[in-house]
């Protein structure tokens, strides 16, 4: 090709370019004309309207909150919103949930948390066109003040949590305004997954709620979820402290990691590195050495697996527990199977809202217990899955399949929904874990499931210098590495064991739920640090 | 495969004398040398000479709709479950889940050879179920337990556990 060649294609090219550019720009210059007169045709409108406004004090973009004044005004929250307020004119603060223009009316549902009412603007002798116009071009998601009286309605009203009333807004403020588009719509988060494919509704997946968290957290699904955890943590506590335990605080950078170093976050620390704390194991241990009896701590802990799956997050809460023992580990084991019925019954008295919530977009069975908890052995439960037809050695560990499998088996045989496995093989467990006296191939240790997945990994710590230091030895962990927490139990240790529970698993398969991301607020995994 | 099959056939028909086969062909279709007439060919049609040898000809069916079944079944299992993939062990265990949702054994009241070499072929399927999926084609897992309980029957294959009680009951997990 010579160059000319090249000069006139790319001329032709331009001209070609130029003429589609010409057209372009016509169109676009047509579009703006038509908008400056839309503009100014509404700004007529707008101008010959405003003067007979009777109404323009009653509504608009409040200047922003800066605490210019201390308003003397009692905001209703929109849960007491009941008959019981029928015909009183209250003030109220809540987002514009949905909004939607009918002629002279338009209709607001207002949410506030996970409870909404239907509000609605007339034009009439309170509001005039123009304030029905606005409340209607409100965004979605905009927080509005709102004076408004409740009348009670004949017919409930299916969609809202209030349904025996609505409000007749009189005054609407908007105090913060959300944007036009939102990066998702409530409605379609909260979808259960079966709906939205049958009437062609879009669904919004897990990673684009997680993405969009703080919207996605506005949910009613989320405000429960969030709710019922925030419950657990307290009826954790509670029971706890009711016991006589004593709440510590550990440090989470550590200079060893407790079990093995493969699956840990190294972090530089000055000019060494250090760890972050997979667990407080060793320290709630320490604290039984200096005579604590009884601790538990509540915080977050560190797994640097790289596992992406429905139940693993890199960090996550972790209720831990420690207590000495009299004589035998079951006393730790009651100890805590009691706590843990505690917080199911609170739950269950307490947060039933929740629950329904929950499960009006995640259906699931209501989750069942026994009292006192069922306690298997290991081998038993060798034994039951040998019974279903499912190889596996007396002394494996249990994979995950045959975990869930096992969980049915006890459903069908026990119905609980919660059980102690007792017993494990003393080689599938760390090396602080204390040796069967009647079997060494055995350990004091159990782990606690629920719906067949595990929440709790706990055992009898070995409470002796010596044999910690010969099943350390036994694992190859360096010596050197543990020493202050080998020493620990050189000066009389009690016995003692623990276990410790994640709270976003213990929720999530509380709620039956299928994904520990749900539960977790802004969850990490190896793939997610954002939000 | 199919030789082992003909063999366990034999047993359960209470056949004295074992016969000899040969195959023929890639996918190694049975032969039966025949003393008194031609070679048989194919798995069909010896299991059909078997039956007749042992004056069992009840297991070919009753009546012209029975028979008719059992050649049905007989000729499903060589042509769909023998040279089945992956990709249609779904479907086939759908179908005779439905197919099966009302009968006891695969001719309807009567057990037949069909369901002999019907077990003999989706053995091989069963096995690598999990139990979940064992459940969930429940009436053919009801069926394959039936047969391979039932006197005679199952000989060189492996007995498969199958629960009697669900246990995923409600939404799965």
């Amino acid at each position: 090709m010579t160059k000319e060649d090249v000069q006139g294609a790319t001329e032709e090219e331009q001209q070609a370019q130029s003429k589609k550019a010409l057209k372009k720009q016509q169109k676009e210059a047509e579009k703006a004309a038509k908008k400056a007169e839309k503009q100014a045709k509404q700004a007529a409108e707008q101008q010959s309207t405003e003067e007979d406004d009777f109404a323009k004090d009653r509504y608009g973009v409040s200047a922003m909150v800066q605490s210019q004044q201390k308003l003397d005004r009692t905001l209703v929250r929109v849960q007491d919103l009941t008959a019981e307020k029928a015909d009183q004119l209250i003030w109220l603060r809540a987002r514009v949930h949905t909004s939607r223009a009918k002629g002279k009316q338009c209709f607001l549902v207002l949410r506030q948390q996970q409870f909404n009412v239907q509000a609605l603007v007339a034009v009439g002798d309170r509001a005039s066109k123009q304030m029905v116009k606005f409340a209607a071009n409100i965004t979605k998601e905009s927080i509005v003040d709102v004076e408004a009286a409740v009348r009670k309605v004949e017919q409930k009203i299916e969609s809202c949590s209030q349904q025996d009333v609505e409000l007749h807004i009189e005054r609407i403020f908007v105090i913060s305004q959300a944007e036009a588009r939102l990066p998702l719509q409530l409605e379609d988060a909260v979808r259960p997954d079966g709906d939205g494919e049958e009437e062609g509704r879009a669904t919004v997946n897990q990673d684009t709620k997680l993405d969009n968290r703080v919207i996605d957290l506005r949910t009613t699904t989320s405000q429960a979820i969030f709710r019922l955890q925030s419950g657990v943590c307290q009826l954790f506590r509670d029971t706890l402290t009711q016991k006589g335990f004593v709440e510590i605080q550990t440090p989470k950078i550590i200079s060893a990691a407790s079990e093995g170093g493969a699956n840990v976050f190294t972090v530089s620390y000055f000019k060494t590195s250090a760890y972050l704390a997979q667990s407080p194991q060793l320290y709630k241990q320490m604290c039984i050495c200096a005579d604590f009896d009884k601790v538990f701590c509540v915080g977050p802990v560190f797994r640097a697996e790289d596992s992406n799956t429905h139940r693993h997050l890199t960090e996550f809460v972790g209720l831990d527990i420690e207590m000495a023992f009299n004589y035998h580990y079951h006393e730790v084991i009651d100890s805590i199977t009691d706590t843990m019925v505690q917080i199911f019954k609170g739950l269950r008295d307490n947060f039933q809202t929740e629950i329904q919530t929950v499960n009006k977009q995640f259906p699931s069975e209501p989750f069942k217990f026994l009292e006192p908890t069922l306690r298997l052995e290991y081998t038993e439960a060798v034994a039951m899955l040998h019974e279903a037809g499912v190889e596996m050695g007396d002394e494996d560990d249990l994979s995950t399949p045959n975990e869930k499998l096992l969980g049915r088996l006890v459903k069908e045989k026990y119905d609980t929904d919660f059980y102690v496995l007792d017993k494990y093989p003393l080689a599938v467990r760390p090396f602080y874990t204390m040796p069967d006296p009647n079997n060494p191939k055995y350990s004091n240790s159990y782990d606690m499931f629920m719906r067949g997945e595990e929440i709790l990994s706990g055992a009898q710590r070995i409470h002796d210098a010596q044999l910690l230091t010969d099943r350390a030895t036994h694992h190859q962990i360096d010596l050197e590495k543990i020493k202050a927490y080998i020493d620990s139990f050189r000066y009389g240790a009690p016995p003692h064991g623990g276990g410790g529970i994640g709270l976003e698993r213990v929720c999530m398969l509380y709620l039956g739920l299928h994904n520990v991301r749900q539960t977790s607020m802004f969850p990490r995994d190896p793939k997610r640090l954002t939000p | 495969m199919a030789l082992r099959e003909l063999a366990s056939l034999e047993k359960y028909l209470g056949l004295k004398k074992p016969n000899k086969y040969s195959t023929q062909g890639d996918k190694k279709v049975p032969v039966l040398q025949n003393n008194n007439g031609p070679p048989l060919v194919g798995q069909v049609t010896i299991a059909c000479h078997l039956v007749k040898e042992a004056k069992r000809a009840e297991l070919l069916g009753d009546g012209a709709e029975g028979r008719a079944v059992v050649q049905q079944w007989l000729e499903y299992k060589v042509t769909k479950l023998d040279c089945c993939c992956k990709e249609d062990i779904k479907t086939i265990l759908k179908d005779l889940n439905l197919y099966l949702q009302d009968k006891v054994y695969l001719a309807g009241n009567q057990f037949t050879v069909a369901d002999t070499l019907m077990y003999y072929g989706i053995h091989p399927l069963i096995v690598d179920l999990a139990i979940q999926e064992k459940e969930q084609y429940v009436n053919v897992t009801r069926w394959f337990d039936h047969i391979q309980h039932y006197p005679g029957v199952r000989h060189h294959l492996p007995p498969v556990v199958v629960l009697r009680n669900r246990i995923y009951t409600g939404r799965l997990h």
